[in-house]
């Protein structure tokens, strides 16, 4: 029996750009983003939380987009997003502590 | 049934989500020390953090990034039952995959030369053993990638059957999704 497993594929779309390419797209612009904020020798707080946002924000992206649990429902729809939370919270944590109040 | 099975299940074989959720715990952990210890040595992490070549960096993910996409096209391709258009894309990922080694092996190497270690201080033994770790990660994906490549050209795989490919596709999606905080982490945040 054939799976439509082409329900919600993320690399079709409209024939202008399919949504896994926007994806993409959006990843490559967030990485350079990124990388141009450590460039620019600027620190702080605020700017490391910023700089980790994007990074959850790709990981968020990758496994919705890329990995296809986007279109899951159940337990398995939430461990990526769940181990992006985990981390990120507790490296915000340390990096909070680090500055002095 | 069967595709409502397939909505509540991730794709691949169950076994590799579970190998991805205890590689993922590991991870969790190495991240979480790297920036706790950095919290005890900020100045130290923060000096030796510039000593990094963050455009390598940058290079780095757009090699992983470009190379997650292919594997997205590989699984679409397969999933249209062309399976040639499927080890393509697989190859051309395997080639951004070994861009990656490549750069990060130029980085070692400098780094090497210079007579860093993992006892030279605090944060080169978590950047060398942090970026080591996914190094080998994306090694052992790329072993994987290649066997798959080998078996869709050899048109092992079909729309109907093809676990296989989404299997190698999820692992290597993995290697991605931690270089993207291991990024962010150690080449920039401070």
């Amino acid at each position: 029996m054939k799976v439509d497993t082409a329900e919600k594929d993320t690399t079709r779309g409209t024939p202008l750009i399919r949504p896994c390419t926007r994806v993409y797209l959006i990843l490559m612009g967030l990485s350079v983003v990124t990388w141009g904020i450590g460039k620019s020798g600027l620190a702080g707080l605020e700017l490391a939380l910023l700089v980790l946002a994007f990074g959850l924000i790709k990981g968020w992206l990758v496994g919705d987009y890329f990995m296809g649990l986007g279109r899951l429902r159940g337990f398995w729809r939430w461990p990526i997003l769940v181990w992006l939370l985990i981390p990120g919270g507790l490296i915000s944590l340390a990096f909070y502590l680090s500055y002095p109040v | 049934m069967e595709k409502k099975l397939k909505l509540q299940y991730p794709p691949g074989d169950l076994a590799i989500w579970i190998f991805i959720l205890a590689e993922l715990l590991v991870f969790a952990v190495f991240f979480s020390a790297y920036a706790f210890t950095r919290a005890n040595h900020v100045e130290l992490f923060n000096e030796f953090q510039l000593t990094l070549n963050s455009d390598a960096a940058l290079l780095n993910t757009f090699a992983l990034l470009t190379s997650s996409y292919f594997v997205v096209r590989a699984v679409s391709a397969i999933r249209e039952n062309k399976h040639q258009l499927c080890a393509r894309w697989l190859w051309a990922a395997l080639a951004m995959g070994a861009l990656f080694l490549v750069i990060k092996s130029t980085e070692y190497a400098h780094h090497f030369g210079m007579g860093i270690n993992l006892s030279t201080n605090k944060f080169y033994m978590f950047y060398l053993s942090l970026t080591f770790f996914h190094f080998m990660h994306v090694i052992l994906g790329m072993v994987i990638l290649m066997a798959v490549a080998f078996k869709a050209r050899a048109g092992d795989y079909s729309a109907e059957e093809h676990d296989g490919v989404e299997t190698g596709a999820s692992y290597w999606h993995m290697v991605d999704l931690v270089w993207l905080i291991l990024f962010p982490l150690v080449y920039v945040m401070r």
